[in-house]
């Protein structure tokens, strides 16, 4: 299936800003992560087409998927 | 202090801290061993300085019974990373209630002066009265415990914050220093003054790195008394650090806590700097006084484009392993560091930044260089001028302050050194009076009288409750956008209870990245207390005792005026909603009066007995 994945802040660092990329079909947001090699310290925000999500819930052909670093600020 | 118990939950008063109390008016010095009235004297910050705050009856923040409390938390100065805070109490002259009281008001910072006061052997230092001329202090250890003495300060008049730290440091060598700059000493027309704290790299370096005291004003209230600086000269008195604090401080720095600080080549996410990229995937960053336009300008401030231009540059606190500081340089055509420009963190880069519609690094790095010399709080700063922008983007033909707009990057720069200098009291007394003065408020992002931080209103209904500044005193900031909560239930459960508990960092010495998450009421506190006093407290202990003195701030909120109409957001969230912002949408009046309901029904039976009669 084909997931469009947007990386942001720091994880864009030798990775991308979006790309659509292949996964097997059933595969859940974690396993997106694993491939990606995310550093898991910032690991924090994950949303399917705009709406938060678990790193447990499966992904679908043609979701868009983001991944953000947790946020707090000072 | 002193420790005459191995558990102060059961037994506070057989511990005991050491308070100066200056009258500065005659110069008297009074020190005494006090006894700890109950956890919260224990652990310390504004836990104690509040309790001290209710016993007086304060109807105006300019004059000679209000104090300025100057004290530091039970784990400042210990080997516990991150133990660095001092704490400045008193009634504020920016936060009041409409009935025209002042709000008691706690402001932190770190920096190395908060460890060298609790080495000189004082745990708490009062100010009485006023100077009658401009003086500094200078406590010393001694083998008879601490000195403070009184010092003429008319040769630091005018001095930037950082001049100030560097003049005392020629004649005060091992000591650091707490200044305040020349908005403080206006402060009859500046009433967000700042103190700065003195860092390590700044001494180092001679670059003007200081950490700030910032919310509320008790720069100003500093100012008012005539006190222009402190001086803390001690040995340091770190002790080796155990096995059981070694342990708690490497989770601190790889911990989930604040390994999120980290820098990115640590697998951090950069700093507070990393907000930015967060929030504008929801469209969440404060745009031109908080209007995100749902476009791509907040880009222009991310890390990866700044980069391009400037030299950045991380560094930590002294003995901090977070290195959470970025530093900004002009980058020489080697790509090395030229001159040093400012401390880039999500607050001020926002609000003296994006929400002035200011893109360019440079350009804001300079603002924010300016609001620390000047001694100002970056984030009321931010907010007042944000509200006069906006107000002349609203009323082109009654424009104000020289019809200054939004991106006008040397009109505004002009306006931050007046009012840094007092010549601009419409920006100086903060944004309540400023709106009030026009009679224009729905667009006045303050609560309460206290500029909310940068993070959308319409993303925290929290802010209504925090009771020192919008987003260090109630972490209910990512309620919305990091965990993804709109339902009223997390909400009620976070403001009445977990997410207050980020208070506790303010009594307790140390900074909130050393577990952000989860607070002091932690296995990781009670090893350090442990360990560093041989205390036994348990968690549930300390949270209740956060829980008391977060109670204990609120009901003294109501004390000083404060009604629940007061408790509110600012009225264009809902009047008119930014339909930019691509999160579930919670700052409708249904939902909010709902949550006021809720909220008030689970703090008001909470609230009796916390303050003297």
């Amino acid at each position: 299936m084909q997931i469009t994945v947007k990386l942001s802040g720091a994880f864009r660092v030798g990775r991308f800003k979006e790309q659509v990329r292949t996964y097997p079909s059933g595969s859940s947001i974690q396993q997106v992560v694993d491939s990606l090699q995310l550093p898991e310290q910032i690991l924090g925000i994950v949303l399917i087409n705009g709406v938060h999500a678990d790193f447990t819930d499966l992904l679908h052909d043609g979701d868009t998927l983001t991944i953000l670093p947790i946020v707090d600020g000072g | 202090m002193k420790f005459h118990t191995t558990d102060p939950a059961a037994e506070p008063s057989a511990v005991f801290y050491k308070r100066c109390t200056l009258d500065l008016q005659s110069g008297k010095m009074t020190l005494a061993d006090l006894p700890c009235r109950n956890l919260e004297d224990v652990l310390g910050g504004f836990g104690r300085s509040f309790q001290d705050l209710a016993q007086r009856r304060i109807t105006a923040a300019y004059c000679d019974e209000n104090p300025l409390i100057v004290n530091t938390g039970l784990l400042t100065g210990s080997t516990a990373m991150t133990g660095m805070r001092t704490y400045f109490s008193g009634y504020s002259p920016l936060k009041g209630s409409k009935a025209g009281l002042p709000a008691a008001i706690w402001s932190t910072g770190s920096g190395k002066f908060g460890a060298k006061f609790k080495w000189t052997g004082l745990d708490e230092l009062v100010f009485e009265n006023r100077s009658a001329t401009p003086v500094y202090v200078v406590i010393r250890q001694s083998d008879s415990g601490p000195q403070v003495e009184l010092k003429a300060a008319e040769q630091l008049l005018g001095l930037s914050t950082h001049e100030k730290i560097m003049a005392l440091q020629k004649e005060y060598p091992n000591a650091h220093f707490a200044a305040i700059g020349p908005a403080g000493e206006n402060w009859r027309t500046n009433y967000m003054g700042a103190v700065a704290l003195s860092t390590e790299n700044q001494l180092k370096s001679g670059d003007d790195k200081c950490r700030f005291a910032g919310r509320g004003g008790m720069g100003s209230l500093m100012g008012y008394k005539n006190v222009l600086a402190l001086v803390a000269q001690a040995d340091d008195r770190l002790r080796p650090v155990s096995t059981a604090v070694k342990q708690v401080n490497i989770k601190v720095v790889k911990g989930g806590g604040s390994g999120r600080l980290q820098p990115i080549s640590r697998g951090g996410g950069g700093g507070t700097w990393a907000a930015y990229d967060v929030l504008q995937a929801f469209h969440a960053v404060p745009v031109n006084n908080f209007r995100p336009q749902g476009n791509a300008l907040p880009e222009k401030l991310f890390r990866e484009n700044v980069e391009k231009d400037y030299h950045l540059q991380s560094q930590a606190c002294y003995r901090c392993g977070i290195t959470c500081h970025n530093y900004v340089y002009e980058k020489n055509a080697d790509g090395s560091a030229g001159e040093f420009l400012a401390k880039f963190d999500y607050e001020p880069l926002n609000l003296l930044g994006t929400n002035l519609g200011i893109h360019d690094a440079g350009q804001a790095a300079r603002l924010i260089q300016l609001s620390d010399n000047y001694g100002m709080d970056a984030i009321s700063l931010g907010v007042t001028l944000s509200y006069a922008l906006s107000y002349n983007q609203r009323n082109p033909q009654g424009k104000i302050l020289g019809g200054v707009a939004f991106g006008d990057y040397d009109k505004i720069r002009q306006l931050i050194i007046q009012a840094g200098k007092g010549h601009l009291p419409e920006i100086g007394k903060g944004s309540l009076r400023l709106s009030h003065q026009l009679g224009e408020t729905d667009y006045a992002y303050h609560v309460k009288g206290l500029e909310i931080a940068a993070y959308q209103p319409e993303t925290n209904p929290g802010y209504a409750w925090a009771i020192a500044g919008g987003h260090m005193s109630m972490a209910t900031y990512g309620l919305l956008t990091r965990e993804g909560k709109s339902d009223l239930d997390s909400w009620v459960q976070g403001i009445t209870e977990s997410k207050l508990q980020i208070v506790g960092f303010d009594m307790i010495g140390l900074c909130k990245f050393f577990d952000i998450v989860n607070g002091i009421g932690t296995q990781m506190v009670e090893e350090c207390l442990k360990s560093e006093f041989e205390l036994n407290l348990s968690a549930e202990a300390i949270r209740a005792a956060v829980h008391r003195a977060f109670l204990r701030g609120l009901a003294l909120e109501l004390r000083q005026g404060y009604t629940r109409a007061e408790y509110v957001l600012p009225d264009e969230v809902f009047a008119d909603p930014n339909p930019n912002i691509k999160l579930p949408n919670i700052a409708t009046r249904e939902f909010f009066a709902e949550l006021e309901e809720r909220v008030w029904a689970v703090f008001e039976p909470q609230l009796t007995g916390l303050l003297p009669e």
